[in-house]
């Protein structure tokens, strides 16, 4: 996805599905990663490994403007440095610990994880409007033959399905595994995106018949 | 397969109340083996044909696949009258056995793991305790070590303070002494018996030696389960499954203790299998 010399961008959750003071894992080439925003809204990526007992930190919680470990409630800061350990309330944690962080862009309505340092900003996909987002076990290529379309060097796909035109933005997650985020090209009426929605699992289903009969001896 | 010390130590491998003569398929250290009642009622267990030295007590049957140089460790509180002896059953759990050891040693995940039951914020401060490798007995202890509960037991009405003691007298059982609400100067035992299926695979088996005439059964065996199926959710999400004994993986700090002494021990004895070695 998204290449540049120095680093990349992977679109890896819609806006809509990480409200303030949530934690959810995403993928990226780089690994495996904790994603969160904090109550006033601010958007971090971190490595999903806390460093004291190695718990992954996108089963804890978020409060305030701090992402904290579920397993002894460590707490991070955005830049990854860690701000209390409770077990010694009265200690101040030495700067060595720490996660590692990644930068996060959230560019239209999508939040963009940069792996490396990418020189460049993430697409602005202007004109379009998320809709949701769908995990497929197949690889770009299978996506590809089942909508009829490549995608572009963004990793965007357009397809038309029925009367509508869909535009899929594709996430290489683990082999022959891809994230899926579909947009709608404006808001659509109730019964558009139901359609839209609809017609995204059934090319999924499509692409991952096709991943099977590629994958069979 | 790994072959280090751990070999010859004993593990639990079922419940003696329910053998039975068709014999249950389980597996220890990567061998699969077969757990039965003999014709006379006593407990066979078998590898391959090969028919292994076993030990009942503690509510569950014993076995080892080498050649154990030790007797199984004596909990004496075993044979006290008055106490209740609580098999809990088996919680599977897909992580390395010394893991689910470790994690029965800690206490400083209470309020954040078993929220409102063992502990609660803003009640998070882990007080010093003692911690030694007791030479003689071979055996890691852990003494001294208090801390503010909700719920400490099935039998507690309000919050206490608890004080534990934490034994580790072979690689995958621990056994921990608790302060007794319904009898002070006793303590209640608790025992995490950890059966290695695989390096990353484990059964455990807690046990219970209490004095609570007040509580069923079946609510004892609850909490005790409520309690190890939400150290599970942790259990299986850390990384690496396998316990890292080297420096440098993971970042203890004082609370962790027993856990530092714990890891130190095993490799100072070449208890590894579920161990890593070198840093990842």
């Amino acid at each position: 996805m998204l290449s540049d010399p120095t680093g990349s961008w992977t679109p890896v959750v819609l806006s809509a599905d990480l409200p303030p003071g949530t934690v959810v894992p995403a993928r990226t080439p780089a690994g495996p990663i904790a994603l969160w925003r904090s109550a006033s809204g601010r958007p971090s990526a971190s490595a999903d490994r806390c460093p004291h007992r190695g718990m992954r930190l996108s089963h804890g919680f978020v409060r305030g403007e701090t992402l904290s470990c579920i397993y002894h409630g460590w707490s991070y800061g955005q830049a990854g440095n860690c701000l209390r350990i409770p077990a010694h309330p009265g200690l101040a944690p030495p700067e060595t610990i720490r996660v590692a962080t990644h930068p996060v862009e959230e560019v239209g309505g999508v939040l963009w994880v940069g792996v490396g340092e990418p020189a460049t900003q993430p697409p602005q996909l202007a004109g379009l409007v998320p809709l949701r987002s769908l995990q497929a076990r197949a690889g770009v290529a299978a996506i590809e033959a089942a909508a009829g379309a490549k995608a572009d060097a963004d990793g965007l796909l357009e397809t038309t399905q029925g009367s509508q035109k869909i535009h899929l933005l594709l996430a290489c997650q683990e082999r022959d595994e891809t994230l899926i985020h579909v947009l709608l090209e404006g808001e659509g009426s109730v019964a558009e995106r139901v359609a839209a929605s609809r017609a995204v699992e059934a090319l999924r289903r499509k692409a991952e018949a096709l991943e099977m009969e590629r994958d069979a001896p | 397969m790994t072959q280090d010390a751990m070999i010859d130590e004993w593990y639990p491998v079922g419940l003696v109340s329910r053998l039975d003569g068709n014999g249950r398929k389980t597996a220890l250290m990567g061998e699969p083996i077969e757990v039965a009642s003999d014709t006379d009622g006593s407990a066979r267990v078998t590898s391959k044909g090969r028919v292994l030295p076993v030990r009942v007590r503690y509510g569950h049957v014993w076995a080892s696949l080498g050649q154990p140089q030790k007797e199984l460790f004596a909990i004496p509180e075993a044979d006290q009258p008055g106490r209740r002896f609580v098999d809990v059953g088996v919680v599977r759990v897909r992580c390395s056995p010394l893991r689910a050891v470790e994690n029965f040693l800690d206490i400083a995940h209470f309020p954040f793991v078993h929220t409102d039951i063992l502990g609660s914020e803003p009640h998070t401060e882990v007080q010093n305790y003692k911690v030694e490798i007791r030479e003689d007995a071979d055996e890691v202890w852990a003494t001294q070590v208090k801390f503010y509960q909700p719920q400490a037991a099935r039998s507690a009405s309000g919050g206490i303070t608890t004080e534990y003691m934490y034994r580790v007298p072979a690689p995958t059982c621990s056994v921990l002494y608790k302060t007794c609400p319904p009898r002070p100067g006793e303590w209640d035992v608790i025992t995490l018996f950890v059966q290695p299926l695989a390096e990353d695979l484990c059964d455990v088996w807690p046990w219970m030696a209490l004095f609570d005439d007040e509580s069923s059964m079946t609510d004892l065996i609850h909490f005790q389960q409520t309690i190890f199926l939400q150290d599970r959710s942790i259990l299986e999400n850390q990384i690496p499954r396998l316990l890292p004994l080297d420096p440098g993986m993971e970042i203890p700090t004082r609370a962790d203790l027993t856990s530092v002494a714990y890891r130190r021990w095993l490799k100072r004895r070449g208890y590894t299998y579920g161990a890593q070695l070198v840093a990842q």
